[in-house]
């Protein structure tokens, strides 16, 4: 059995894979992950796999967040990138497209030609366009993210780009009396402005669309409405770096 | 001995000639054990945290001096944050001199240019022509570290970046500098070349990332070609002062550059391209000039302050290398 570990931002993703199918799923808070399950030996992290109720794996491959400072004792690393654009053709099945993955905190875009990565970029220093900044905007409007990806029509022009200013630009135009759902439109808006021009330098059709952010209807469908391109969203959108694991790993054995 | 500060390359045979010293402040800056701090001057007097750190370094450099108070600036061709430079500098006492490389690479205005900056220090053409015979025999040796580099693979992308950004200013001193670049030749031809590796051009202004090179031989890549340290090294045989100077592509339209960097990656056969550019620096814009003419894979690396390489572009390197494999 393979074991891919992505290790976000917000939280860790594991996914468990035998024969190229999938066998489980599971997701930890990233602090509690490390709190209660992590411990640094030497320059490795030993994880406590039975307390997380995970099964022993015949091999373990990790990516994320946590990669470049902490190796998971006894996996094998492999580059985020690498591994989104490795999850995302298992699930799509594709060779051909362009890989917009929105997470916690990161904004990565591969372009994907003939199942090889081509170009690809990712955000820097400001996490504007990723899932935190819609957690924070959700969390202003009182409603849940579930909520907030719901809306997409007569969005309000939010100009702020920083998301802890947008934060006050929000509250502003809630004062001016703007409706919950022209706001939260708005907020879909403001993600689908950040992303388009990395976007637009290498657009395929389709866009595959992974991470946390593409459980957000709304986005899905402003993505495909402006760039006039089939945006296909996985069955596991957020698993997509884990099974990119589980894909090297298998790939490799 | 006379010391003058410079925050780029300019025609330093001038300075030469006069038996000045030239400093050339970002290599002061940048290698320096307190970078950060000089940084930190800057912002303490106002400068904002969205500017350039080259430019807060350049002013935390000459105000933590104790024997500079002269500066030779770049006032077109170089940055405009330069002119604020100047303007902040003069208010602490210090003497500035600007100097502009005319955009259109007028002949005229760069004769006026130079000439001017020779009454400044009060030499004549034959004074200037003696510096540059000096210079062009230690420039041609510098060329030659270069083509050690690419050609016989014997060098390593980090000296190839310290031997040319050094022609800004010799480190001061033509007779050491030009003894030590022939140490170092003798020393590298007689190393074994390195082998296999990924090729790599480095385009863009001098990283302020510290262990950018060494990095990316870890990974084992290396850069064999310096874009704009190269063009330091007036790498052309030009026996007239003008001329060479607006052959110099740097501070021009991004066009000469962008021809310079086809020709070499084509005869140094680079697999990849790293474009460097500082956060909040003009020069972000004319990436997307440089996607659309260069057609070889291209990483864009963003630097803000002096220190080490960040998770976030180490990431970036590796995904960039794991591609070009």
């Amino acid at each position: 059995m393979l074991c891919g570990m992505d290790l976000g931002s917000r939280s860790v993703k594991v996914v468990t894979m035998e024969d190229n199918q999938l066998i489980d799923t599971f997701m930890f808070d990233t602090i509690e992950f490390y709190r209660n399950f992590g411990k640094k030996y030497h320059e490795e992290l030993i994880v406590d796999f039975r307390g997380l109720g995970l099964p022993v794996a015949d091999k373990i491959v990790s990516t994320g967040y946590g990669r470049l400072t902490i190796k998971i004792a006894r996996s094998e690393v492999v580059s985020e990138l690498k591994a989104h654009m490795l999850g995302a053709m298992n699930q799509t099945g594709l060779k051909n497209f362009t890989l917009l993955d929105l997470g916690g905190q990161d904004s990565k875009v591969v372009k994907v030609n003939n199942g090889k990565m081509v170009d690809f970029n990712t955000n820097d220093k400001c996490a504007a366009s990723s899932g935190r900044y819609l957690e924070n905007m959700a969390k202003v409007l009182g409603i849940s993210l579930n909520q907030l990806g719901k809306h997409y029509d007569n969005p309000v022009d939010l100009s702020s780009t920083c998301a802890v200013f947008g934060e006050s630009e929000l509250i502003g135009k809630i004062v001016e009396g703007r409706s919950v759902e022209e706001l939260a439109a708005g907020i879909n808006y403001t993600i689908f402005k950040r992303v388009k021009p990395f976007l637009m330098k290498m657009l395929t059709d389709p866009i595959v669309f992974t991470g946390g952010v593409a459980k957000n209807k709304a986005l899905h469908k402003i993505i495909q409405d402006e760039l006039s391109v089939q945006v296909i969203v996985p069955e596991r959108p957020q698993m997509n770096g884990a099974i990119g694991c589980c894909v090297y790993a298998g790939d490799k054995l | 001995m006379r010391k003058v500060g410079i925050t780029t390359t300019i025609p330093v045979e001038i300075l030469f000639a006069a038996g000045v010293v030239p400093v050339d402040l970002n290599n002061i800056f940048v290698t320096h054990s307190e970078a950060r701090r000089l940084v930190e001057i800057a912002e303490t007097a106002g400068y904002p945290r969205n500017v350039c750190g080259w430019i807060k370094g350049l002013y935390g450099t000459v105000l933590d001096s104790t024997d500079i108070n002269e500066l030779v600036a770049v006032a077109q061709g170089d940055c405009t944050n330069t002119h604020a430079l100047m303007e902040t500098l003069e208010m602490e006492g210090v003497k500035t001199i600007p100097f502009s490389f005319p955009f259109d690479r007028d002949r005229d205005l760069m004769r006026a240019q130079i000439e001017k900056l020779m009454r400044y220090f009060q030499v004549s053409w034959d004074q200037v022509a003696g510096a540059k015979e000096q210079l062009d025999t230690l420039r041609k040796r510098v060329w030659e570290v270069d083509r050690l580099t690419w050609e016989e693979n014997k060098v390593n992308g980090l000296e190839n970046h310290l031997y040319q950004v050094s022609c800004s200013d010799c480190e001061g001193d033509l007779t050491r500098f030009a003894s030590k670049v022939e140490e170092f030749i003798n020393e590298a031809g007689q190393r074994r070349p390195y082998e296999g590796t990924i090729r790599l051009g480095f385009i863009g202004v001098p990283p302020i990332i510290t262990d950018l090179y060494d990095y990316i031989e870890e990974q084992d890549a290396r850069v064999v070609y310096n874009e704009i340290q190269r063009q330091f090294s007036m790498p052309f045989e030009c026996e007239d002062l003008v001329e060479q100077y607006l052959l110099y592509t740097y501070p021009y339209h991004v066009g000469g550059r962008i021809q310079d960097i086809y020709e070499q990656v084509a005869k140094r056969q680079i697999d990849g391209i790293i474009h460097y550019t500082q956060s909040f620096c003009f020069r972000q814009i004319q990436d997307l000039i440089i996607r659309k003419k260069i057609q070889v894979p291209i990483l864009t690396l963003e630097g803000d302050n002096p220190g080490k390489l960040d998770a976030r572009n180490k990431m970036r390197l590796d995904t960039f290398l794991e591609m070009l494999r």
